[in-house]
Formats: structure tokens, sequence, C-alpha cells
């Protein structure tokens, strides 16, 4: 069913991570992803991989969830690291003409393949444990010393507000007219590309007819509730950076710390 | 009466194994007659849609089965097209799955799936336009041309226009003004009492499934509540409020005017019912003096 396509993917519960403020998640998981390309040594990588991990197990998340998104990268992770592997230098170990294998890029191509795995992972953690619209008003709070620049920071957070809030409504309503057509007959499953491009025909006509009259119901709704009226709107629910939150972007601060040092003080892959 | 459609131990259960798993349809076992209409109620959540949409094998039972005259509809999933087009199907708000360029086009649409020729498509389509009543000079109109109700029936004609034995009706009416309703009805009976097949409706409405069902199947939390003949299910007035529905307005007041003392049978089920007895009642009351 097309619901099985979580966008977002956000997981509720009251965890540690779920209850922390969206936009020190947000600016930390920069943070992290930038210091997952930082580390350089496996010691120092896998002082993030232990730092992610931690976080895994606050959010409270199973981690069947986690290995349903590594899963969904595992052709990615898997062909970087093969071509990471034929890139090593030094003594070969084993070689047919062009092709060889060093222990170096044994080492490479396990080090990209961790590097990539933690990358997901750690979005994941922020996807799983913060809602859409949390990410959208941590984004536009973020942005807001851009509005400076006349950049219209506020209406490009609701347009993403409005767009996430109807991918659900768009999909719901997807797999309502595939019903109604396969009631009538229509094959979705069997064909060919062609024939199932054709198919979607009767699928997508109404869906996009659809689609534009909610948009004219929505922007009729805003109007009449005066949207863009005030120059500025207050928030319903404020956000407030706690001490979950200096704890934790202190502890952020630590690990990238210890990453720098390592990488310096550490010699090559160790 | 031969039965047509049996359901087994029908359970559905949406996501299962996650935090949203939530079981919309538990152990029913319904059986579907021929040549019967059904009314189905039950308040919004109580796994209506959901038992219906596993009818036509549009949603595969998580336990459990349907067998249509006596075959389990999954025991080939491949042939389950062949079970759609004996088990038709009008989903809410049809009017949202034209496409068509046309209306007799659109129409066509599910006897051309079903692989007739061009001429018999044409012919199933007329009759069907027929049955709801769209007038010819609508036929060649683009569909999204027409007003809602016009949409509206020929969404349902196009599912007519399959010719399935057991014809499913999720809400047909919603949505329309009293007077479509009532039109639309007694159109879904006209056809029902031509073809002598086998009908479901589910509606909202107590006086609608009053009017035309011979039983009534009513759910409750996913689970089958009660399935019986129509008056003796409206006559359980108390229960049905408990799970949030109601006896038709008429029966209502018939009820209470027996609880008030009044000789009248307290069971009617449709106003010109109630309007027999109470003018029955009334001439003599007259002579009664009161």
């Amino acid at each position: 069913m097309l619901s099985d396509i979580t966008l977002g993917q956000f997981y509720p519960g009251k965890s540690l991570l779920h209850r922390m403020d969206p936009r020190m998640k947000l600016l930390l998981v920069v943070a992290v992803i930038v210091f997952i390309f930082v580390a350089s040594t496996f010691t120092t990588l896998g002082l993030i991989v232990l730092l992610v991990l931690t976080a895994v197990l606050l959010s409270g998340v199973p981690f069947g969830q986690y290995a349903k998104s590594l899963r969904a990268i595992l052709f990615v992770v898997l062909f970087t690291s093969i071509l990471n592997l034929f890139y090593g230098s030094g003594e070969a170990l084993v070689q047919w003409g062009m092709m060889r294998i060093t222990m170096d890029g044994i080492r490479r191509a396990i080090f990209v393949a961790v590097r990539i795995g933690t990358l997901i992972v750690c979005s994941a953690v922020l996807t799983f444990t913060t809602s859409p619209t949390q990410l959208t008003d941590a984004l536009e709070r973020l942005l807001t010393p851009l509005r400076k620049l006349r950049v219209p920071v506020h209406d490009i957070a609701m347009m993403m507000t409005i767009s996430l809030r109807f991918v659900p409504t768009l999909l719901e309503e997807t797999d309502k007219i595939m019903s109604a057509q396969k009631a009538r007959g229509a094959d979705l499953e069997s064909g060919g590309a062609i024939q199932r491009v054709k198919a979607m025909v009767p699928v997508l006509i109404p869906l996009i007819v659809s689609a534009f009259r909610r948009a004219m119901d929505l922007a009729m709704a805003m109007e009449c509730r005066c949207y863009g009226i005030s120059a500025r709107t207050t928030k319903m629910r404020q956000l407030h950076i706690g001490t979950l939150d200096i704890m934790s972007a202190l502890l952020v601060i630590v690990v990238a710390a210890l990453v720098i040092v390592g990488n310096m003080l550490l010699p090559g892959w160790m | 009466m031969n039965p047509i459609l049996e359901t087994k131990g029908l359970t559905f259960i949406y996501s299962p194994g996650t935090a949203y798993a939530k079981v919309a349809c538990d152990h029913v076992d319904v059986t579907l007659y021929e040549g019967e209409f059904l009314g189905v109620i039950g308040h919004t959540g109580s796994g209506k849609s959901t038992l219906i949409q596993q009818l036509n094998g549009l949603l595969r039972p998580t336990e459990g089965q349907v067998l249509l005259r006596g075959k389990d509809i999954w025991a080939e999933p491949k042939k389950i097209r062949a079970v759609r087009f004996q088990v038709g199907m009008v989903f809410q708000y049809p009017e949202y799955q034209l496409f068509e360029e046309t209306v007799m086009k659109d129409i066509c649409f599910g006897p051309k799936n079903q692989g007739l020729s061009e001429e018999e498509a044409l012919e199933r389509a007329r009759e069907a336009a027929y049955f709801v009543d769209l007038k010819e000079e609508l036929w060649e109109k683009s569909p999204f041309e027409l007003s809602g109700g016009e949409k509206r029936r020929a969404a349902i004609a196009g599912v007519l226009a399959m010719d399935p034995d057991v014809l499913i009706l999720d809400e047909p009416a919603a949505g329309l003004d009293p007077k479509g309703r009532d039109k639309l009805l007694s159109q879904i009976r006209r056809y029902h009492k031509a073809r002598g097949n086998t009908v479901l409706l589910v509606s909202h409405s107590m006086e609608d499934i009053a009017r035309v069902a011979d039983r009534v199947l009513v759910m409750n939390g996913g689970k089958m509540a009660m399935l019986d003949e129509t008056p003796k299910v409206f006559a359980r007035g108390e229960e049905l409020e408990k799970m949030g529905l109601m006896m038709p307005q008429v029966t209502r007041m018939m009820a209470r005017l027996k609880q008030l003392g009044y000789p009248v049978r307290g069971d009617e089920l449709t106003v010109e019912q109630a309007v027999e007895e109470l003018s029955a009642l009334y001439g003599k009351g007259g002579q009664a003096g009161c």
C-alpha cells in the first residue's frame, strides 16, 4: 500500500530526543554530519559512531526502523565501498589484470561504508524524533536573520509546511483513486513499463484535478482568515532552549574537539 | 436463497507490527444472499469501509476468508481482477474518479477492462446511463463540465456498466441535496429490482437504510454488532444509541407514541407506514371524541 512510503517518517514518542528543541537538534545533526567527514581515522570515526549510537538508544525508536532506512541505501553503500576497494595503494593482496585489492583498499572500503551508514542513521535520528512541522518551524527560526536581506523566510517556511502537510493527504487520495479505478478493473500492476505508465493515466488525471481543487480551497480558506495581512505572526508553540539542549550541545562539542585532536595526533588510519 | 458472498473470520489490521497498528475489522462473519438488499450502518471508524474493500479484493484480509459463490477470492491472487468485475464497488464521492474526455468514454472504462468489444461496452454504458437517468445530451460532454449530481450519477453508471452480480455502494448519496438523495436512492432500488442482483448499501442515514434494505448489518468498533431483518434491528433502539446510531426519526416518534399508550405498532420504518397507522388512529380517535 502507498501508506508504506513514509515521508518525514516521524516516529511519535516521548524520549529525551523527542523533547529537545528542534533548532538545537537540527544544528547538532548538521554539526555531527560535518564531523563525520572531518574524522579521518578509525578511532575518531568510532567516537562519532558511539555518539550516534547513544542518540539511537536515547531516541526510543526501535532498531528495526533504523535498519529499514539503512536498507534503503544499501546499494549506494555497497557501490561506493566496492569502488573504493580497488583504489587502494600499496602491495596487492589479490590481482586480476588491472584490478587489484590491497590492504589499504579494504580499509578504505570499510571506512566509507561506516561513514555513509553513520550519516544515514544520524539524519534518521532527526527525522524519527522530530515532526515535519517542528522541523520547518526550526528551519524558519534559524533562517530568520535572512529576513534582513529581504528573503521571504516566513513564506518559504509556510510553503514547506503546506507541502509537507499535503503529502499524506495526496498519498491517501492517490490510494483512494487507485482503489476506485482498480474496482473498475484497471490493471495497475502488470505489463511493461510503457503499459504501466499508460495505466496510470486514470489515476493521475483525477489526482491532478483534486490537487488543484484542494489548492484553491486552501487559498480561499487562508484568505478568509486574512493570511498575509499582518507583517508578523506569532507562534502558537514557542521554542525554548533548555538544560537538555545545552547538555547535548556540550556533548557534541566535546566529541568534536576529541575528533580534531585525534585526527592530529593519531598516525595514518588508526 | 443461495449465499453469494460470505466472509469467514474476516480480520484486517492496518500497519501490523508498528506503533500505528490498528484492528479495523475483527473476525466478521457475514453472508450475503443472492438478490437481497443489505444495509450496513455504523458510525465513523466502525470498520465499514475496511469490510467492504475486502469483499471485492481491494484489501487482502490479514486473516480469514472471503468466499464468492463458495470459492475463496484469494485462492488465485492473479485472478483477483475477475472478482472485481463480479463484485462492483462504488466508493464514497465517486465523482473524483472521473478522468476520460467524455462521459460515455468514462462509463465504458469498466466494461472495456472486462474485455468487451467497443459496441458491447457502449451498449452496457447506455443501459447504465439510463438507470441513473443521465440525459443523452450529457454523454459527449467532458465529465468535468457536469454538475455535482450529474458527475455522481455518471461515476455510479461507470460501475453499473460492468453489470456486477454484487453491487456495493459506500454512501452514494453523501453530499447531495435531499431531492438528489431521494432520486438516487430510488434509482438504486429500481436497478436492484430490474436486475435482481445483490446490493450492499453503506449509509449514515437510517431513513435511507430503513426504506430500502431487507436486512441490516450493524458494525461497531470493527466488530459485527447486529445482523438481522431491518425492522428487528431498528427495534433495538437503545442498543443502537449506545453505538452512536439511532432509529429512523419516524420510528423513534412512533415508538414514543406507543410508550405514551397510543395503540400503534411502534416499529414503523417509513413515513408512509406511519401515515397509514396514524390516519387509522386519527379516524378512531375522532370517533372517540379525543
